[in-house]
């Protein structure tokens, strides 16, 4: 396949340059046009299509959307649809409360995990270890839903955010510990011991030295605890439903069961839209940090 | 070391502290105090600042608005609406389980479902309820548990019977509606030959399916099939029963049914027997309300007709659903326990007529009119109930799920001897577990 | 005699041991420890071991007393088969995703390993189902895979014939369509983590290869593959775990359905709870948590194995 003729001053190269060459050619043409070509076609089929039923959807009137397909709506409701979704579905009070939930866990998960995964990492011995493993074992325990909430109840905080905050605190603690435990040891530790002879406390060098060199796995601990919590239905059901505080998934759950006789799969998109949206912007923002944070934190 | 002893003895000494409270408090259902004297304040004395929880299913989920606006209006009371998503019956139970309590629900007014509330010591007891008299005495006797009633009927309880296309019976040439299961099943096959679907099963929502091996053991309930069941004289896999499932089985398998019937839905069987695609529904009087949903009265009244059928005749099967009764738990809050019982009597008594003409629901107290736009079939099937039987749902001491094991048996995965063997082994450890004689 | 030399070299070892304990608890206080494992052990072990308590109860809805039974709960539910059925559709459920996930995200991963702009988009896109809620997903699927939904109606474009597949209809296949929708939720995390993976490969290893003329499937096959070993445990921990715990999806898509052919163990766990059997959902989940401890070890300890001798 090779149209350069061979000049004289080169040798004749072996079979195996030559089979490279023209597999670089043909790497050139897959390359520039079909790779391209086909990750665009895949993106269209495999994310476009689905995305795109709940976005068209969501804009077509109740009668339209009870059998969802494809098609473009012949009237267009999408202001109508999402500003039902908005007061009925009570988006501004689900995003409060989702919100409400999501940052005193994340925060408090981060820092007692990293906390007490660096006294894991450094510490040696058998007692350690145990501990080590009682605290990564959540990674595996499923969570007791009912005995949780009643353990609430008897503390007298059923229903209420601090008790879903803490309950999932419980939940993520182990997956903190995990990542961070791992990523502490490839800290060097000189750089503690430095410190400490300079004459600075344990919570000193935690704060100054540890914290900050955990930033890429704290990224994404944090990312990874943000999506379970932000889309959990399961617990907070369990937890906060029917109480004064909801969340936005949970709205999304009363949403898609509250019609009588037909599936409003017109409003039920229009909140599906919604309740993706937040992450959704964060994401596209910091997408860059944080593709880096996972794939720099989670591979080690 | 002295720290992580600490640790360890904190933990332990916590652990033991919650371990014998939490055995103790595990079920919230048990009340401590005595029950106060009931009393019954005026249905429109003044509730100001007092709040009441009411659940209920999606099903359900609009049928007390107008009774609640019209209350929170008069008495200055707020009711909390908090609709529990599907499966009603799962989610309710669970969250009291763990602790949460509302002052109101719906809940289905049969024995088995009431016993996982605890009657005794979770509801309220309705003995002395003021209207309870001015119920139609059909209605009176149900809703109770070993004698005392639990559940305030709010609607009429559902019969099951036959809804029919006046259009494609004519066209089936059919002028009269069968008299017992085997003209039906000939009436059918007539149906089938004309070319339309002879049933719509609804298999998809899987519940319906229930509805056929009841029926067909309407005569058989009668003469006390429940009772022996519930005494463990008589079984699921008994010839009784096995029968009635058989029978269903061959209905099925003659091809009487819709052809999507495997994944079609309840909500679509309205409109499907409105439309023509099929002939019949056997379903609840409930149905009524899913018609009343895609057309008026007037279309209902000219196109469907209603008849009940058992094996032997057209003895109706009473179904109380879950859309029928409310019941009053017991909180522990005297004020608001006192308010949930006067929330009942301002439905039962103050405002019933409107509720019952807003809502174009049957009317059970005698006294006060049905309004004129109820479709006649919804007036037929409460007709009915005077005569009818109590269905599993009603007779038996707990509920098993026999729609689930049906529907298998429908989709293919399960005959009918697995059916009846698993129904049974559910409803004996269902039996044990509430304490049962003989289980 | 011993030998003196020994012995002080093995005194002064255990001195430095314990110097570097004492050093150890001061530099590392193990008061540190407390806020963690408080709130772990208040808010996660207690309700656990509870929950395994109460296994060997009758606590039930239908009584306010609470006794031990002993093992009884157990012996009922082995001589029931729904538990057993519950646990095979469990762990083909929990196979499949392993399966389906980790080929299509390292299929993705593949496709997209080259810093180009229609990549580093593709891989943006393919991120998004990662973030939402496992009941979006599931309801989008209900819409797409109704019998006539979008996909069948989208065949019947392509095939020219009309399509009426019953999607989630089925009782032998929805397991796997259930499993797809799963995996094509969580696809896009497993292809970032084996993007991480591949990046992670030195370029002299690559560059050697190429060199060698080797193809791009010899050079994923020799190459790449096994040095995705860590990668690879990664995401086929985090499958499993998450698929033997499964719910959200499963229920949101089928509830189980139909006839309990998607009836993963955690449904089956919600049910029982709804008929009021507390003491018997509770020794499901204390069946739950000994089938993921007799799976999960075994399987992430031969995917470590298989990274140290690589």
């Amino acid at each position: 396949m090779s149209t350069t003729t061979l000049r004289p001053s080169q040798p004749v190269r072996s079979g195996a340059a030559g089979a490279a060459r023209s597999s670089r050619r043909k790497a050139g043409a897959w390359h520039r046009l079909i790779q391209p070509l086909l990750v665009a076609a895949l993106c269209a089929v495999v994310v476009g299509i689905p995305l795109w039923l709940a976005l068209i959807t969501s804009a077509k009137s109740q009668g339209e959307a009870n059998l969802p397909d494809l098609s473009m709506p012949t009237q267009w409701h999408l202001l109508d649809n999402y500003q039902r979704a908005f007061s009925e579905g009570e988006v501004w009070r689900g995003l409060f409360g989702s919100l409400l939930v999501m940052v005193p866990s994340v925060v408090g998960v981060i820092l007692f995990g990293s906390l007490a995964a660096w006294i894991l990492a450094r510490r040696s011995g058998r007692l350690a270890a145990v501990l080590y493993a009682a605290a990564i074992s959540g990674l595996i325990l499923p969570p007791a839903v009912v005995t949780i909430v009643l353990l609430l109840r008897q503390l007298g905080l059923a229903s209420t955010p601090v008790g879903m905050i803490f309950i999932y605190m419980g939940m993520y603690m182990s997956i903190v510990i995990f990542f961070i435990t791992g990523f502490v040891r490839t800290i060097p530790i000189e750089l503690e011991e430095a410190a400490r002879i300079d004459g600075a406390r344990p919570v000193r060098i935690f704060f100054t030295i540890i914290l900050p060199l955990l930033r890429p796995v704290i990224a994404t601990a944090t990312i990874l605890v943000c999506l379970y919590i932000w889309n959990d239905v399961f617990y907070a059901f369990f937890v906060l439903g029917g109480g004064s505080t909801t969340t936005l998934q949970l709205n999304l759950f009363q949403i898609a069961s509250s019609n009588l006789y037909q599936n409003n799969w017109n409003l039920i998109f229009a909140y599906v839209v919604i309740s993706s949206l937040p992450l959704l912007v964060v994401f596209i923002f910091a997408q860059r940090k944080i593709i880096s944070g996972i794939t720099g934190g989670a591979v080690k | 070391m002295g720290t992580q002893r600490m640790i360890r003895a904190a933990a332990i000494t916590a652990a033991g502290a919650l371990l014998l409270a939490g055995c103790s408090a595990a079920n919230p259902d048990a009340s401590k105090g005595g029950s106060s004297a009931v009393t019954w304040n005026e249905p429109t004395a003044s509730l100001k600042g007092v709040t009441l929880t009411y659940w209920t299913a999606t099903q359900t989920a609009k049928m007390a608005d107008q009774v609640i606006t019209a209350f929170e209006k008069q008495t200055g009371a707020t009711i909390n609406t908090v609709v529990i998503p599907d499966v009603y019956e799962t989610n309710a139970p669970t969250k009291i389980a763990s602790g949460s309590k509302p002052d109101l629900a719906t809940w289905q007014p049969t024995a088995s479902m009431l016993a996982l509330l605890q009657p005794k010591t979770g509801l309220q007891n309705l003995n002395t309820a003021p209207w309870l008299k001015t119920l139609s005495p059909g209605v009176q006797q149900l809703g109770k548990v070993d004698g005392s009633t639990y559940a305030a009927f709010v609607n009429v309880p559902s019969v099951i019977g036959m809804f029919y296309n006046k259009d494609v019976f004519a066209k089936a040439g059919i002028t009269q509606t069968p008299t017992n299961f085997d003209k039906l099943v000939t009436d059918a096959q007539t149906i089938k030959a004309a070319g339309t679907a002879p049933f719509y099963g609804a298999v998809g929502d899987r519940w319906p399916t229930q509805w056929w091996p009841q029926v067909l053991l309407a005569e058989k309930a009668k003469a006390g099939l429940w009772d022996a069941v519930n005494t463990n004289k008589d079984a699921f896999t008994g010839p009784d029963i096995q029968a009635a499932i058989v029978e269903y089985k061959s209905l099925v398998d003659a091809g009487l049914f819709n052809p999507d019937n495997l994944t079609s839905t309840y909500n679509e069987s309205g409109p499907a027997l409105l439309n023509g695609e099929a002939a019949m529904v056997l379903q609840i009087s409930g149905f009524t309300s899913l018609l009343q949903s895609s057309a008026d009265t007037k279309t209902i009244n000219a196109k469907i007709g209603w008849f009940p059928i058992s094996k032997d005749g057209n003895l109706g099967t009473i179904v109380p659903g879950g859309d029928s009764a409310l019941v009053a738990p017991k909180t522990g809050n005297a004020k608001r326990e006192a308010a949930a019982r006067q929330f009942l009597r301002f439905w039962m008594e103050t405002d019933y007529k409107s509720y019952v003409e807003s809502s174009k629901q049957v009317s059970i107290e005698p006294t006060v009119p049905s309004p004129t736009d109820v479709p006649q079939v919804a007036l037929d099937a409460s007709k009915a109930l005077d005569t009818a039987v109590g269905s599993m749902q009603q007779l038996a001491v707990v509920n098993p799920d026999f729609y689930v094991f049906l529907a298998d048996m429908v989709q293919g995965t399960k005959t009918p001897e697995d059916v009846g063997k698993l129904t049974q082994a559910q409803f004996e450890q269902l039996a044990k577990a509430l304490g049962v004689k003989g289980f | 005699m011993a030998h003196p030399i020994v012995d002080a070299e093995r005194q002064l070892q255990r001195r430095d041991a314990r110097m570097s304990e004492r050093r150890q608890a001061s530099s590392h206080p193990a008061r540190f420890l407390l806020p963690a494992f408080a709130v772990l052990g208040v808010f996660f072990f207690l309700p656990t071991v509870f929950n395994f308590i109460y296994a060997f109860t009758d606590w039930s809805a239908f009584k306010s007393d609470i006794n031990f039974v002993g093992f009884e709960n157990f012996a009922s539910l082995l001589g029931d088969g729904s538990l057993f059925t519950a646990l095979r559709v469990t762990l083909i459920y929990a196979a499949l995703v392993g399966i389906m996930q980790n080929v299509f995200g390292l299929g993705l991963a593949l496709l997209f390993e080259r810093d180009t702009r229609v990549n580093r988009f593709a891989r943006v896109i393919f991120f998004i189902p990662v973030l939402m809620s496992a009941l979006a997903v599931g309801y989008i699927f209900q819409a797409l895979l109704k019998p006539a939904g979008a996909v069948n109606e989208i065949l019947a474009l392509v095939s020219g014939q009309n399509v009426h597949i019953a999607w989630l209809g089925d009782t032998t296949w929805t397991l796997v369509v259930v499993a797809f929708v799963n995996s094509w939720k969580w696809m896009g995390l497993a292809m970032i983590i084996f993007l991480a993976g591949l990046k992670t490969i030195p370029e002299d290893v690559l560059e050697a290869a190429r060199m060698d003329g080797a193809s791009a499937w010899k050079t994923f096959l020799r190459v790449k593959f096994p040095l995705l070993a860590p990668a690879i445990t990664f995401n086929f921990a985090t499958a499993l775990l998450g698929s033997l715990n499964g719910f959200d999806t499963v229920q949101a898509t089928t509830a189980g359905g139909p006839a309990q052919t998607t009836e993963v163990l955690n449904i089956y766990i919600f049910q029982i709870f709804g008929y009021g059997l507390y003491a018997q959902a509770t020794t499901m989940s204390l069946v739950l948590f000994f089938l993921v401890l007799v799976l999960a070890f075994p399987v992430v300890g031969y995917l470590r194995k298989r990274e140290n001798v690589l």
